[in-house]
């Protein structure tokens, strides 16, 4: 190789290739994915995430949680996602169309989290997320810093968390969560795969008698 | 084609040293210092998979920011900067004239370095994007590009204003890491940060930039050093360097497909993946005339040694990408530690191994005198060896029982952990021996570099023969 001009364009032909096959292929394919309407319901899925929620995500991003937590369930025969109660279908592209940061993840130190608060056998809810981030259990660790210690005055607070399961405050004072805290539990409340798409369910497998 | 013989006589490095070497040492200390810092971070994060309570009580030192912190201080400072440094170097000596534009690699590098300490912080604040790779706070970004591009003016200089006509293999992939990375960079600040694609393209587009990052930018940099260290730390010519050429264009027009091997099962099309599982497999041509074209490189001394490895551990490193981009074998080691083994391979074993062998080599040639202790280069390179070695086996072995354990439902996540303690503790292990083997790396380098009480009592040119430390 002589010549710098060929060089010089076949590096650029190089990257554009891929670009365009990856990049721009798929963004004509589904960039402009719509959301689904149900005629029965008159509803449209899925639907934006709510102001604090949106905030949330911001937080949840901050602390890079996507460092330990997936958002993606795979399809059932493929790793055992949907054994462990994380969704009773696989994500589809759809679920994520209004999401400003998807937050998809490259690894399960801890379960996944798309679908977190619909979760089986049981769902969890906000005192229990609460909890789950002030004194953290096993593998995740507290995030202390997202709640304050202060005193009392008066009565105690509604927000306050209850005593108890890792819970202590020194006497006379109550621990409350930050607004971080609170935009980041509502986003984790938020995360929900809240209808089947078409595209989310497998194809019906043929019967034995439909094969003759 | 050319031949494989030496480009550059030695007649013409000594011209070539005089001018260009204070700014390419101001760039490389640079990188030093941040291999040293993201060993730290990297051995808090090890560190936090088997004790997660450390170091959490503060935010600075939450998991997924520390995470972010050493991989964008080893990525962007330490294999940016080293890399671009010899870069740099190779272009002026194949050149065969002194290092023009030198004041812009000064200006650069200093940006550069502003950018990735600034990146840093903003980082540690909370500033990070929480796109694996590209971790730097959006404000940040256009500072590292535009540093960038006035490094890589004097390596353009040095390309175009070349004494003979004929481009070396190094030529090739020094010119494609100069030109790649900003195009690649900007695409994907423009498509994540300034205007973000919608849904899932996001995570498309951070795939192919991670993978781009890898196949475009870094292996790039580790290939121009070493298809121009091989030949001459060992002194006999590349083999079947017909078939460099077909090695360098396979790289550049299927590595970035293979990004989508991440996205296995994901909510894409399937096509993404099964065209990466495919390219994934294509790139073994590549790896394989790599392989052919560098055996030399498992010779004596101590730059061929740290080459050497790298070498191996580039074409494992390919060789494993290739087998889990297979379905049945994604369905185990995907989201566990066996891909965080495999980034480590990629980026620790192979991309910074053959840059260190390769600085080992040019840095007597920059400043006119040996490495300062020999005993520390031996003990970089024992230390540094293990250290992959480990780190590798610690990860994968964790990677591999987790994957295992999590296809299971009946396995508790408090389970996996017991499970996987063993070899993650080995991991950091391994962590606290590479970041030792790193401080001993920068103390030498002070001492070889910037001692100018050293510097005074060596004054005369010797041989290059009689340069390197510990041969």
């Amino acid at each position: 190789m002589k010549n710098g001009a060929i060089l010089f364009l076949g590096l650029f032909a190089a990257l554009g290739a891929s670009w365009a096959g990856i990049v721009v292929g798929s963004s004509t394919q589904f960039g402009a994915l719509a959301p689904y309407y149900d005629q029965v319901a008159d509803q449209s899925y899925p639907n934006g995430l709510a102001g604090e929620a949106a905030r949330g995500q911001l937080v949840y991003r901050d602390l890079n949680c996507a460092s330990c937590h997936t958002q993606q369930v795979r399809r059932a025969g493929f790793g055992a996602d949907q054994a462990r109660g994380w969704g009773e279908r696989q994500s589809v592209a759809r679920d994520y169309i209004y999401q400003p940061f998807v937050q998809l993840g490259d690894s399960r130190v801890g379960p996944d989290l798309a679908n977190y608060a619909a979760r089986k056998p049981a769902a969890p809810d906000a005192a229990a997320v609460y909890r789950l981030l002030y004194a953290g259990q096993g593998g995740m660790p507290a995030y202390a810093f997202l709640f304050e210690e202060r005193k009392i005055v008066g009565q105690v607070s509604a927000q306050a968390l209850p005593a108890g399961a890792g819970v202590t405050a020194r006497p006379g004072y109550e621990i409350l969560p930050t607004p971080r805290a609170q935009a980041l539990v509502a986003y984790l409340l938020s995360l929900t795969s809240p209808y089947d798409y078409p595209e989310a369910k497998a194809a019906p497998a043929p019967t034995a008698e439909a094969k003759k | 084609m050319i031949s494989a013989s030496a480009p550059a006589s030695a007649a013409d490095s000594g011209v070539v040293e005089a001018y260009g070497h204070r700014p390419l040492l101001f760039l490389a200390g640079f990188a030093l210092f941040w291999l040293v810092i993201s060993g730290f971070f990297a051995l808090v994060a090890g560190i936090q998979l088997h004790a997660p309570a450390f170091a959490a009580g503060c935010s600075v030192m939450t998991h997924g920011r520390v995470v972010a912190l050493a991989e964008t201080a080893f990525v962007y400072g330490w294999l940016g900067g080293i890399g671009l440094a010899l870069t740099l170097w190779i272009l002026a000596r194949l050149g065969g004239e002194p290092l023009r534009a030198a004041n812009w690699i000064v200006a650069g590098a200093a940006f550069w370095n502003l950018g990735v300490a600034l990146g840093l912080v903003g980082i540690a604040a909370g500033e990070a994007t929480a796109i694996p790779l590209l971790e730097l706070p959006l404000p940040v970004q256009p500072l590292m590009l535009v540093a960038y591009g006035a490094m890589a003016v004097a390596g353009v200089l040095a390309w175009t204003g070349r004494r003979r006509d004929v481009m070396f293999a190094s030529h090739w992939y020094a010119v494609a890491a100069l030109f790649l990375f900003p195009w690649l960079f900007s695409i994907a600040q423009v498509m994540l940060l300034w205007f973000p694609v919608r849904g899932t393209l996001q995570a498309l587009v951070a795939g192919w930039y991670g993978q781009g990052l890898w196949t475009l930018w870094l292996a790039p940099l580790a290939l121009t050093a070493a298809y121009y260290v091989v030949p001459k730390a060992s002194g006999k010519v590349l083999p079947s360097y017909d078939f460099a050429s077909l090695g360098f264009w396979v790289l550049l027009f299927v590595g970035a497909w293979t990004g989508g091997r991440h996205l296995i099962g994901g909510p894409v099309p399937a096509w993404i993946a099964t065209i990466a599982i495919v390219a994934a497999a294509t790139l073994l041509f590549h790896y394989a005339i790599v392989w052919v074209n560098l055996r030399h490189a498992h010779g004596a001394g101590v730059p061929l040694k740290f080459l050497g490895f790298g070498l191996s551990a580039y074409v494992l490193g390919g060789v494993l990408d290739a087998l889990t981009a297979i379905r049945g074998v994604a369905e185990v080691t995907q989201f566990t530690y066996f891909s965080e083994a495999q980034h480590q391979l990629a980026f620790y074993g192979a991309i910074s191994m053959m840059l260190v062998g390769a600085f080992y080599y040019a840095l007597p040639r920059l400043t006119g005198r040996p490495w300062a202790w020999a005993g520390l280069v031996r003990a970089h390179l024992i230390l540094t060896g293990i250290g992959v070695v480990a780190l590798v086996i610690g990860l994968g072995g964790a990677g591999l029982v987790q994957g295992t354990d999590l296809n299971n439902p009946a396995v508790s996540f408090a389970e996996i952990a017991a499970h996987t303690e063993g070899w993650l503790l080995l991991a950091t292990a391994a962590n606290v021996i590479l970041l030792l083997g790193n401080v001993l790396f920068l103390i030498n380098f002070f001492k070889s570099a910037l001692c100018p009480f050293y510097a005074a009592a060596v004054k005369s040119y010797r041989g290059e023969a009689a340069l390197e430390a510990a041969r």
